[in-house]
C-alpha cells in the first residue's frame, strides 16, 4: 500500500544508533514542505518508540510504518 | 569536554547505600521510562526529560532542567549515545559533574548483585538481586559444586561467580516456567552441562532435556552437604515448585513473596489456578514452620528488603504482613480477591514462556529487548 504514499525524501538511517536517527529526522523534516512525506528507514530498535515519541513532541504525523526483517520504514508527514 | 561514564554496579551502590547526592536524569522517551526505570531505596531525585526534546528545543530543555549547576548529574539512556548527546549539552551549559551510564539502561536491567544470605554447615547461600527486574535468583555452594535457582539470562555471571568461588555449576533448579524473564538455565546447561530441574506440569512441552522433579524429592551435592527438598506448590503455575534448603530456607519462586503472593492468572486460567494456589496456601504453606526463612523470586519494592538489603523474611512475619491474603478462609473469597486484583499482563510474556520452553528461538538482541523491564508477577499491591 506504500505505493499510495508519495515520499518526497528518503533518509537511509540503517546502522545508526540513537540519538542519530532522531537527529537526522528532525533535520530532514525541515527540508520538506508542510503536507509532504518523509520516509525514514531505520534498523535501530530504539526508533520503534522514539519516532512516535518524536512525532508526538513535534506535532508531525507518522502515517504508516512498514517492517521488513530488522528494518522499519516510517512515513512521516510534515504537519507543522 | 569528554563526558565521563559510570557503571551500573556503581549506580546500584549509590541508590541502595545512600550518602550519594545526585540527580538521575533519564533521557529515554516517556513510554520507555514509564515501562521501566531505575529504582532504589536511596534514589530521591530522578527526572525524565527525553533526549528528543534536547534535539528539538535545546535551549528550552536546558531551561527546564532546573537543577543547580553544582549538582552531580547522572544520565541514563537506552544505550549510551543519547546520554552522551545530552551530557555534552549540559557540560556546555555550565554543569560540572555530568556522567553517563556505561552501555545504557540494559546494563542496569541485566545486572546481578550477589548478597550472602548464609554461610554455615560448610555451605554458602547467595541471593542474586536483579534490580532492573526486581527479581532474585539464588546460588548454593558446597565444596566445589554450585547449584543455581531461577537463573536469569546473564548466564556468564553465574559461571564467573562459580569460578571465583572454586566451584562449578552442576544443576539449575527452575521454580516454574518463567513468563516475565528469560531463564538462563538453557545457556548454563549448554555451557557447562549442568542439569536443568523443573516440574513436568510446566516443562512438559520443553524441547530441551530436563530432570522432571517430584514432590518431596531430595537432592544433594556429590559430597553430601545441605539437602535440597522439592515441594510442589502449584498455583502461580501448575508446576510451581519451592525448594527447601537445609530445612531452613525456602526458595519460593513466585509462590510466596515478602509482600503479596504470585498471581495465578498469568496462564489465562485464573479461576482454576487460583483454586490450586488456595489449596497450596491452606495446606503446604500453612504447614510451614514460622521460623522458616523465605527467599522470594521477586519483590515489588525495596521496603521489602531487610536492613542488609537482602530480600528475606520469616514465614511467620510474612503471614502477619499479608494477613489480608493468608487470612482468607474460603476458596470463593480467594478467587474473588485474585480477580479483583487482576490486570493485563505484558504482551511479551507469552513469547518469553515459549523461549523458556525452547519452543521459540530468537536472537540475542531481541531477547535483550523482551527481557527488560520490571516484573508483573504479584497478585496485589500494584498501582502504589
Amino acid at each position: 500500500m506504500s505505493d499510495d504514499i508519495n515520499a518526497v525524501k528518503i533518509l537511509d538511517l540503517k546502522g545508526l544508533a540513537c540519538p542519530m536517527p532522531v537527529v537526522k529526522v528532525s533535520k530532514g523534516i525541515k527540508e520538506i514542505e508542510v503536507g509532504q512525506v518523509l520516509q525514514a528507514v531505520t534498523s535501530d530498535p530504539g526508533a520503534l518508540t522514539d519516532f512516535p515519541a518524536w512525532a508526538n513532541t513535534t506535532g508531525n504525523e507518522i502515517i504508516k510504518t512498514e517492517t521488513e526483517g530488522k528494518e522499519t520504514s516510517f512515513f512521516i508527514k510534515r504537519m507543522v | 569536554m569528554e563526558v565521563q561514564s559510570y557503571r551500573a554496579e556503581e549506580l546500584f551502590d549509590w541508590v541502595t547505600q545512600g550518602g550519594h547526592d545526585f540527580t538521575l536524569l533519564d533521557v529515554r522517551n516517556n513510554e520507555e521510562f514509564g515501562r521501566f526505570k531505575v529504582e532504589g531505596p536511596h534514589l530521591s531525585k530522578m527526572i525524565n526529560i527525553p533526549y528528543i526534546e534536547f534535539i528539538e528545543e535545546e535551549e528550552a530543555s536546558v531551561d527546564r532542567f532546573q537543577v543547580p549547576k553544582e549538582e552531580s548529574i547522572r544520565i541514563v539512556c537506552a544505550k549510551e549515545g543519547s546520554a552522551k548527546y545530552v551530557g555534552e549539552i549540559l557540560l556546555n551549559n555550565g554543569w560540572k559533574d555530568v556522567k553517563i551510564l556505561e552501555q545504557g539502561i540494559k546494563s542496569w536491567g541485566n545486572m546481578l548483585t550477589p548478597k550472602l544470605v548464609a554461610s554455615q554447615n560448610g555451605y554458602a547461600l547467595y541471593q542474586f538481586i536483579r534490580p532492573g527486574k526486581a527479581s532474585c535468583s539464588y546460588g548454593l555452594i558446597y565444596e566445589d559444586e554450585m547449584v543455581v535457582f531461577d537463573p536469569s539470562r546473564n548466564a556468564q555471571f553465574y559461571q564467573d561467580f562459580a569460578n571465583e568461588h572454586g566451584a562449578r555449576i552442576i544443576k539449575t533448579f527452575e521454580t516454574h516456567l518463567q513468563a516475565d524473564y528469560i531463564s538462563g538455565s538453557k545457556l548454563i546447561h549448554y555451557d557447562t552441562g549442568a542439569q536443568i530441574v523443573g516440574h513436568q506440569n510446566d516443562f512438559k512441552d520443553a524441547v530441551f532435556e530436563y530432570k522432571s522433579v517430584n514432590d518431596q524429592e531430595i537432592f544433594q551435592f556429590s559430597k553430601g552437604g545441605p539437602e535440597i527438598k522439592a515441594i510442589h506448590t502449584p498455583g502461580h503455575t501448575p508446576g510451581s515448585t519451592s525448594y527447601l534448603i537445609d530445612n531452613k530456607f525456602l526458595v519460593t519462586g513466585d509462590t510466596v513473596f515478602v509482600l503479596s503472593i504470585g498471581r495465578p492468572d498469568l496462564g489465562g486460567k485464573a479461576e482454576e489456578w487460583s483454586k490450586l494456589l488456595f489449596k497450596t496456601l491452606k495446606t503446604k504453606i500453612a504447614d510451614m514452620n514460622d521460623d522458616l526463612l523465605i527467599l522470594p523470586g521477586h519483590y515489588l519494592d525495596w521496603a521489602e528488603a531487610n536492613p542488609e538489603k537482602v530480600f528475606v523474611d520469616t514465614m511467620g512475619s510474612i503471614k502477619t504482613k499479608n494477613a489480608d491474603i493468608y487470612g482468607i478462609a474460603e476458596e470463593n473469597d480467594f478467587v474473588r480477591f485474585i480477580k479483583d486484583n487482576m490486570r493485563k499482563q505484558p504482551d511479551v510474556y507469552g513469547e518469553i514462556r515459549k523461549v523458556n520452553a525452547g519452543i521459540l528461538e530468537v536472537d540475542d538482541e531481541e531477547q535483550e529487548i523482551m527481557d527488560l523491564g520490571k516484573n508483573e508477577c504479584a497478585a496485589s499491591m500494584y498501582g502504589k
